[in-house]
């Protein structure tokens, strides 16, 4: 069981940094609106805004301002404000020793896949995989809606329609993963995911198919599915193919792929780059329950 | 708690599980080990005694990590090299491969004086691969049990041999160890020879390295076949490259090693992953963005790869995937490689005649070298046999 940070209440404070790739500070205003309108008290890192070819600041400037964020007493969570690529830069440049005292929940997917799996395989600390800065352009947006949710102490409970690949059954353990390209980055790594009896989730955007197999067999070779007690697939989205067709869908290749094992494995989860991306909570305890009629997965108290 | 997350990590990287940690001396110690089913080919004495011998010792994850990866078998082979009238097999462990796409090779391995005994695989196709898993597997595993083969040319790279690896008995090679040849997704069998089996490999143009006829090959792609026949045959090989302003200089000696990034990657933390403590380690890559060749450079550093090198040598990474223009990276494969090697005192050189590229010469994984990196030159020479 990971430790969970304190829940956020009305007049607490906000960070956003962009420890990986560049946002531009504009593309924050309907976060900032959002959270304030919330009741949240915003502070806007250095790095928000801030450009360093692809990177939201040199790799010094990313590691200070989040080292900042982590450090400073006065902040009670920090939302990332962007993905991309950076993380596996400044990583290991990281000091957690005051965080791990007083920690606070981090917030983001994608590239922060990383920062997750750090904090729950080194830290056991939970934190929120959740959508980033962009998505408060809409404001009815239901994904940041569970964010408000996870944000405030909500017990989360999402339930997604069956689809014909799932696998039945029922799980429970610490929920972990994020996107899988991050995940099989880290493999080999020290922050690497623990071979727990956890339930994995898996999300990706913009790759080949025969590259997600790639990953997936990866992972599988690193005994990671072998304590595996569910598998929540997100969404594949934006997935290459090449010249000659791969000869099978993400779902099919999966499949295929934890055939060996008899976890229950849910399809179609809304987690992605794309629209559907609800807040999850990395590290807790969760129950995956899988029919032939319905998916239910929640977070257990 | 403590002991708890030392059992996680002792369960990680080779896919074993520590059952009894002791406290020694102030270290924690993995008393008793157990190996899963896919280490068939290596004794679980074997294993044990080689985890004791490379400390066994659990003090940090990074060590742990490091300790199930020393583990050699007994003694490292080399393969024989052939001679005349010697027979070589045709393979398609990965993307499929055409009976006239390997036409070539079978002609110019027969000027070689060698036998081509054709595999099942060549001629198959199953969507990109050279035939279902089975078959391929299937058809590796005969030609690794074929004691008259001598050596195995892999016709294509691709993707798929990381489908099959776990599927194959290497055992046969222990008794009757011969060359496999090949590169790019090849890489998955050099390493896992090199980190299960023990065995050296060569790192060589496949069947599409062979002309159909040479006057439409440039002297540079013929001079580069060559060196696979030279390798097979056992020749001394010594590669010259003009020098590279960004090289870092030095002589070393050591065991040579690498291939592809992205399998290098993609194989880290599973059971074929390589040591490369004392090694001379190359890299190439083809098709890759310069952030995504960057993050492999941090996974690279992050396993522990780079820090303990005899030398690093950089192929070429070609076909390199434009940047979003809004965004470009911002940074050359120079400066990439330079931030990851700046602490180390090792040589490094760049430009070096491995990649996906005309001039792809044949290196033998796992045998020793002579590296030289200088004002005037960069110098491979092989040591070993």
């Amino acid at each position: 069981m990971s430790i969970q940070p304190p829940y956020l209440r009305k007049g607490d404070t906000i960070g956003i940094v962009c420890p990986s790739g560049y946002l531009p500070l504009e593309d924050t205003n309907a976060c900032v609106q959002q959270l304030q309108e919330w009741g949240f008290r915003v502070r806007i890192g250095v790095t928000v805004g801030n450009k360093y070819h692809g990177f939201a600041g040199t790799d010094e400037e990313r590691c200070a301002d989040l080292q900042q964020m982590l450090d400073d007493p006065s902040i009670h969570a920090i939302l990332c404000g962007r993905g991309g690529y950076g993380m596996s830069r400044i990583i290991d440049r990281l000091d957690f020793r005051s965080f791990r005292k007083s920690p606070k929940w981090i917030i983001g997917f994608s590239d922060i896949t990383l920062l997750h799996a750090h904090l729950f395989s080194r830290l056991h600390i939970s934190s929120f995989h959740a959508s980033m800065a962009r998505a408060f352009a809409d404001k009815n947006s239901p994904n940041i809606k569970t964010l408000h949710s996870a944000l405030t102490g909500k017990i989360s409970r999402y339930q997604c329609l069956p689809h014909q690949l799932n696998r039945r059954g029922e799980a429970v353990g610490p929920l972990i993963g994020g996107n899988l390209s991050l995940l099989a980055h880290i493999t080999g790594t020290q922050t690497a995911l623990p071979k727990v009896g956890a339930i994995l989730f898996l999300e990706d955007v913009g790759e080949y198919l025969y590259n997600i197999e790639r990953m997936f067999i990866q992972l599988k070779r690193s005994g990671l599915f072998s304590n595996l007690t569910g598998l929540v697939v997100g969404g594949f989205t934006e997935t290459k193919d090449s010249k000659i067709p791969f000869g099978a869908t993400v779902e099919e290749l999966i499949s295929a792929q934890v055939e060996e094992f008899s976890f229950p494995v849910c399809f179609g989860f809304p987690v992605s780059h794309a629209d559907s991306n609800v807040a999850l909570k990395h590290g807790a305890m969760h129950r995956l329950r899988v029919t032939g009629r319905s998916v239910l997965f929640e977070e257990l108290k | 708690m403590m002991l708890l997350r030392v059992i996680y990590f002792a369960s990680s990287p080779a896919g074993g599980r520590c059952t009894k940690v002791q406290k020694q001396h102030g270290r924690l110690v993995c008393e008793e080990f157990v190996v899963k089913s896919y280490f068939y080919f290596m004794k679980r004495s074997i294993f044990f005694k080689q985890l004791l011998l490379t400390g066994g010792a659990i003090a940090s994850g990074q060590e742990l990590m490091a300790a199930p990866f020393s583990s050699k078998p007994k003694k490292w082979l080399v393969p024989p090299s052939l001679k005349s009238g010697d027979a070589i097999g045709i393979t398609c462990p990965s993307g499929f491969a055409l009976q006239e796409d390997i036409a070539p090779a079978v002609q110019y391995l027969e000027k070689w004086g060698l036998r081509v005994v054709v595999g099942k695989t060549v001629g198959k196709k199953d969507h990109t691969f050279g035939g279902t898993d089975e078959e391929r597997a299937a058809d590796f595993q005969s030609m690794v049990a074929n004691s008259e083969l001598k050596a195995i040319l892999c016709a294509r790279g691709g993707y798929g041999a990381v489908r099959i690896i776990d599927k194959i008995d290497f055992s046969p090679l222990r008794r009757n160890p011969k060359w496999v040849i090949g590169y790019s997704d090849i890489t998955v069998f050099h390493c896992h020879l090199h980190a299960l089996v023990g065995m050296a490999s060569i790192h060589a143009k496949m069947t599409e390295g062979f002309p159909s006829d040479p006057a439409v090959f440039e002297p540079t792609q013929l001079q580069a076949l060559d060196t696979l026949r030279q390798a097979l045959l056992g020749e001394k090989l010594t590669y010259s490259v003009p020098p590279n302003p960004r090289n870092r200089p030095g002589e070393v000696s050591g065991i040579l090693i690498g291939g592809n990034l992205k399998i290098l990657e993609t194989l880290a933390g599973t059971p074929s992953d390589i040591d490369t403590r004392d090694k001379i380690f190359f890299v190439e890559d083809v098709g890759e963005a310069l952030y995504s060749i960057d993050r492999m450079f941090c996974n690279l550093k992050r396993s522990g790869k780079l820090s303990q090198l005899k030398a690093l040598i950089v192929g070429s990474f070609t076909n390199i995937r434009p940047d979003d223009p809004e965004e470009p990276f911002g940074r050359s494969i120079y400066d990439i490689v330079w931030e990851q090697v700046k602490e180390y005192d090792y040589p490094v050189c760049f430009d070096f005649c491995v990649g996906h590229q005309k001039n792809n010469v044949a290196l033998k994984c796992g045998v020793q070298h002579r590296l030289q990196v200088s004002s005037e030159a960069t110098t491979l020479t092989i040591v070993g046999s």
